[in-house]
């Protein structure tokens, strides 16, 4: 029965093509606002590293003014002072960390036609790269005796061994950095989490790094800040030492934790080195100390941006109205094919093979609104792209769980659509409709 | 010939078909609503001016990386140089720009004391030319004087003993005094050094736009040696391209050590700074004028359908002496008590949705305008969009009513 | 074969109460060719849709071919529709989007015949009325006349022992009137059943059983022709 349902649907919708046209629309635009918006909150709040998310934990410990918490309510700082950074990496109580802090160096390259440039630079520690699962392409991470020696080795991003040497493997060449001479232990693959989760204080979705060297040259080439740098408290002098003494916040610290009983000891370590610090006349506050796994820092750090959840609530309210478009369109026209249904239930039809014929008839139109939904949902996706040029980087783009989920929800909504229309239309009394066709 | 009655009574007779119609009108309306506020609201911001001359100005970051570089030197020299281009009208150094989303701000308190209340505000380091060549105006007290512009170095924790503040700084500090008053008034910086108020500017926004402060800022009388620095550059009126082909060229031909990046204008700036906004504006326009025009198709699609459907009955009452605008009024009316019902609805839920945004989103409330522009907005739309349908409905002949 | 006893069918509108059948009893034999006859809202049109098991009734009894029809759900009566029951309307009923040859095929369907039945009774039976060479056409290219020819087609693809036929010849005229009679004549004669409602009490003559319904009762009048006629002119 089920094609020759199908081919009465293809004749029955054929039958008012305006109409039919008119439904299938509403489906694909409506499925296109709703899918458009869908696809960047998906995007936006997917899990950047899905096979260790639950491990990796983000540190935050209140080292803020006694006056006010760092925001309301009674929150901690999003960074942490250089001094609890580097007391945390030399406890080492956890099975990898790693303090994380930017900054900004000049290039010089070594071949002439190439002029100096400037480069992001992420300061971090070896476990960096096997802690967040870095893929190289050349090379590896530095030796974790480089981060206390404070060796000038650096790891280039992907990008960056393009530039400098036409993606030829690099290690083992040097490269003059801030006027001096840094030698290349790896190259990256092309590695673009989204969100940037590991740093989200200048933006999750902001661009990557260009070059990684061990976070501890910081101090031993006095490298200035890059992202964010908050102080509550006034420096007691003009040097870099008071600087990097002070109370002043510009470093993130990532944590791995296997398993509960290592988050718990982690928390206890915490807030034991805080009580410590108190002494010492330093974290003025309560104890407020937290460890957040990858996908709560991320909603505590809100990466779903508030424009793209107006946006997708707007669209979501664009759908209903394109359905309830739908649903009077299908009721109108179901109720002007009640003669030719009293007629089919006269020659023998039951209630339910006409029932399955007209949700047949409607899953039709979801099926065709769904197709055109989702090539409106692309060029939806490239208008909001152009329109944000580069802000929503990799947010727009559809993978198959989306083009799924576009196609069952047309489907699903014409089926609903069409529920109420079929059983009015199916509903009706066939005696009274044959004579008065 | 037109009655509301009767008209009122048939719709009833197809409740659900117009409840439906009632329904999309007042989702529609409710979109609309919102989108309209949240789209002015954004224009609103947008259109908060930094104080800056932006379409004649430009800068660029400055950056030295020579071991030999001599910064306090070179920058000078640069400055002198680039003042004298014919196409430039001012230069100088400083360390941020409106709009440029990165920068400094520091607390401004009226004592030293750690918990005194205070305001913060972004800084921008500025010599005597400053206001000229930010554009921006003196409302009371003075400029910089040029022996009073002293150098800064990286993690300098001093601060000078003058400095200029913007009228929203100074009604931070002193909510009580006019900006006259103001001038002349000692404050503290960064709660340690004690400073002057020498004069009060009209305007001049923080780097960052999304803060709540944005208006408040104060220009320092200091040459930065931070090593990299940002030239900002005004041109003559009318000549910023040529401008920023000469400075380019000029600094390309004296490399001094330094490298020259980011060379961008106030324009484009304030384009980057709103793009988000700019953005949602344009997703939320077309989501309205496509949710307006489904609703005006949708219209269509019913309108028609129930002419075709009542054909005969329209036949009859043109029999009967209904003339052809007695029809076209008929679907007229009929649509309108519909759209009516549903705005009703409409002003109820764009209410309780806005209530929800404020909640969720920190949105301002909807002005009580927004209501009855949505509701003339969608009258109108719905109005024309019943006219075709009925007028083919008029222009059935009376001779159908005999017919089979 | 069909036998109805003591049927009584109510409408309730409001607060006015009509009865469209009352107490009516009918048996209808094998082979039989009645004709139905009566005024405007004397209950004709209802006691057709009972028949065909389009509508309920309230009380009474209703045996089709020695089955009751009491308490039947939905699918069962659908099948005994499809099965048993041919129906051709005054205005044809033809889907005017489907050709004739799906048009004949729309009862089939529902009995579940593979293709091969299908097309081997589609063919026959636009044979017996002769438009077996105009299987692709759309109704509207055909007459009043040739679209009833098709609706009797349809009505008898499925073999059912019964026809009810509601004003066969209601919209056509006269000349085409005759043929379709005679067409009904022929099928009867071949052993189907029909029972016809008609205005026309020419055609009720050539009936071999005259029924009149009056305020929703029965009675056969068997050889009075004349009283006939004057109910349907009255």
């Amino acid at each position: 029965m089920f094609s020759y349902y199908l081919r009465q649907s293809l004749i029955s919708l054929k039958r008012n093509p305006i109409l039919s046209l008119l439904m299938v629309m509403a489906i694909a635009l409506g499925i296109a606002a709703a899918m458009t918006t869908i696809t960047v909150n998906y995007l936006m709040s997917a899990d950047p590293i899905p096979s260790k998310s639950d491990r990796l934990f983000y540190v935050q410990l209140d080292s803020w003014s006694a006056d006010e918490p760092f925001l309301e309510p009674n929150q901690p700082p999003d960074q942490l002072t250089w001094r609890d950074a580097t007391e945390l990496m030399r406890a080492a109580k956890a099975e990898r960390q790693s303090a994380m802090a930017t900054s900004m160096m000049v290039i010089e390259p070594d071949v002439a036609q190439q002029k100096p440039f400037s480069a992001s630079v992420r300061l971090a520690y070896s476990d960096f790269f096997p802690m967040f699962n870095v893929p190289f392409q050349y090379g590896q991470g530095w030796h974790s005796d480089a981060d206390q020696s404070r060796q000038l080795v650096v790891v280039l991003s992907h990008d960056m061994n393009e530039r400098l040497f036409g993606g030829e493997n690099s290690v083992g060449q040097s490269l003059r950095m801030g006027g001096r001479l840094f030698q290349i232990v790896g190259v990256m693959q092309p590695w673009q989490p989204r969100p940037r989760f590991f740093d989200v204080t200048t933006g999750a979705f902001a661009d990557m790094n260009d070059v990684y060297v061990p976070f501890l040259l910081k101090e031993a080439l006095t490298l200035p800040n890059g992202g964010n740098n908050n102080c509550w408290k006034p420096l007691p002098d003009a040097t870099f030492q008071a600087y990097l003494n002070s109370e002043c916040i510009s470093n993130q610290f990532w944590v791995e934790l296997s398993d509960q009983q290592a988050v718990a000891d982690y928390q206890r370590f915490l807030d034991n080195y805080v009580t410590e610090q108190k002494k010492l006349g330093r974290f003025p506050r309560p104890l407020n100390n937290h460890l957040s796994d990858v996908m709560s820092w991320m909603e505590k750090q809100q990466v779903v941006s508030d424009d793209a959840q107006i946006m997708m609530y707007m669209a979501l309210m664009f759908l209903l109205v394109c359905l309830l478009n739908t649903v009077a369109l299908l009721l109108a026209k179901f109720l002007g094919k009640t003669p030719e249904i009293a007629l089919r239930r006269a020659l023998g039809a039951n209630r339910r093979q006409l029932m399955q014929q007209h949700v047949l008839e409607t899953a039709c139109i979801g099926i065709a609104g769904g197709v055109l939904g989702l090539v409106l949902t692309w060029l939806g996706l490239l208008g909001v792209e152009r329109l944000y040029q580069g802000n929503l980087k990799d947010l727009t783009q559809l993978d198959l769980p989306l083009l799924g989920m576009g196609m069952l929800l047309a489907l699903v909504a014409a089926i609903l659509a069409g529920l109420y229309p079929t059983w009015r239309a199916c509903a009706i009394a066939p005696a009274g409709q044959l004579k008065t066709q | 010939m037109i009655a509301i009655g009767p008209t009122f009574r048939a719709l009833l007779r197809n409740k659900v078909g117009a409840l439906l119609l009632a329904l999309q009108i007042a989702l529609t309306m409710t979109v609309v609503v919102n989108a309209i506020h949240v789209i002015s609201s954004r224009g609103d911001l947008m259109s908060r001016p930094s104080g800056l001359d932006e379409a004649n100005q430009f800068y660029l970051t400055s950056t030295g990386y020579a071991s030999n570089f001599n910064e306090a030197l070179v920058v000078a020299e640069d400055l002198r140089q680039l003042r004298a281009l014919p196409a430039v009208a001012g230069a100088i150094q400083t360390n941020a720009t409106p709009l440029g989303s990165s920068g400094w701000s520091t607390g401004l308190s009226l004592s030293m004391d750690e918990q005194a209340s205070g305001v913060g505000a972004a800084v921008y380091f500025v010599d005597e030319t400053g206001l000229d060549t930010l554009g921006v105006k003196l409302i009371a007290g003075r400029n910089f004087r040029a022996n009073e512009i002293g150098e800064r170095e990286k993690n300098a924790i001093d601060w000078p003993s003058q400095i200029i503040v913007t009228e929203a700084t100074a009604a931070g500090l002193f909510p009580d005094l006019s900006p006259a008053q103001v001038v002349g008034k000692s404050v503290y910086i960064s709660s340690t050094s004690q400073t002057t108020i020498i004069g009060v500017i009209d305007r001049l926004q923080a780097p960052w736009n999304g803060w709540s402060g944005v208006e408040r800022s104060m220009l320092i009388p200091q040459r930065t040696l931070f090593g990299s620095s940002r030239y900002f550059i005004r041109a003559q009126p009318g000549q910023l391209n040529q401008a920023m082909r000469a400075v380019q060229d000029h600094l390309d031909q004296h490399p001094q050590g330094r490298l020259i990046r980011n060379v961008r204008t106030m324009d484009e700036t304030r384009a980057r700074s709103y793009r988000d906004d700019q953005a949602l504006q344009g997703v939320l326009w077309v989501t309205m004028t496509a949710l307006v025009i489904i609703t005006a198709l949708g219209i269509i699609g019913m309108v028609s359908f129930n002419v075709n459907r009542r054909r005969k009955q329209i036949g009859t009452r043109r029999a009967l002496g209904a003339s052809r605008n007695d029809i076209i009024g008929y679907f007229m009316l009929e649509n309108l008590l519909t759209t009516v019902v549903g705005l009703v609805l409409g002003s109820v839920s764009s209410i309780l949705l806005n209530i929800w945004l404020v909640d969720t989103f920190n949105l301002p409330r909807i002005g009580w305008l927004y209501l009855p522009v949505a509701m003339l907005l969608l009258i109108v739309v719905g109005l024309l969009a019943v006219y075709g349908p009925a007028r083919k409905a008029a222009a059935i002949s009376p001779a159908l009513a005999t017919r089979q | 074969m069909l036998v109805m006893q003591q049927l009584t069918k109510k409408f309730r509108t409001d607060d006015v109460e009509t009865h469209a059948l009352r107490d009516f009893n009918l048996n209808v034999n094998e082979g039989d060719f009645i004709a139905v006859t009566g005024p405007s809202g004397s209950g004709k049109t209802t006691f057709l849709t009972i028949a065909g098991l389009l509508e309920d009734f309230d009380s009474g009894s209703y045996q089709l071919d020695g089955e009751s029809v009491q308490g039947l759900n939905d699918k069962a009566l659908s099948r005994l529709r499809n099965e048993k029951i041919g129906f051709i309307f005054q205005s044809f009923n033809l889907i005017a989007d489907l050709n004739l040859f799906d048009n004949v095929d729309l009862p089939l369907r529902y009995r579940g015949f593979n293709a091969a039945e299908r097309k081997r009774r589609i063919e026959q039976s636009l044979e017996l009325v002769g438009l077996q060479h105009r299987l692709k056409h759309l109704p509207t290219q055909l007459s009043g006349g040739q679209q009833q020819r098709v609706a009797i087609a349809r009505a008898l693809a499925g073999e059912p022992r019964f026809l009810l036929a509601d004003e066969p010849t209601g919209n056509l005229d006269s000349q085409m009137a005759q043929s379709v009679m005679a067409l009904l004549e022929q099928i009867n004669q071949r052993g189907t059943t029909i029972v016809m409602v008609t205005h026309d009490s020419e055609l009720a003559k050539r009936a071999s059983r005259n029924l009149v319904i009056r305020d929703g009762r029965a009675s056969e009048q068997v050889v009075n022709q004349r009283a006939v006629s004057q109910f349907a002119s009255a």
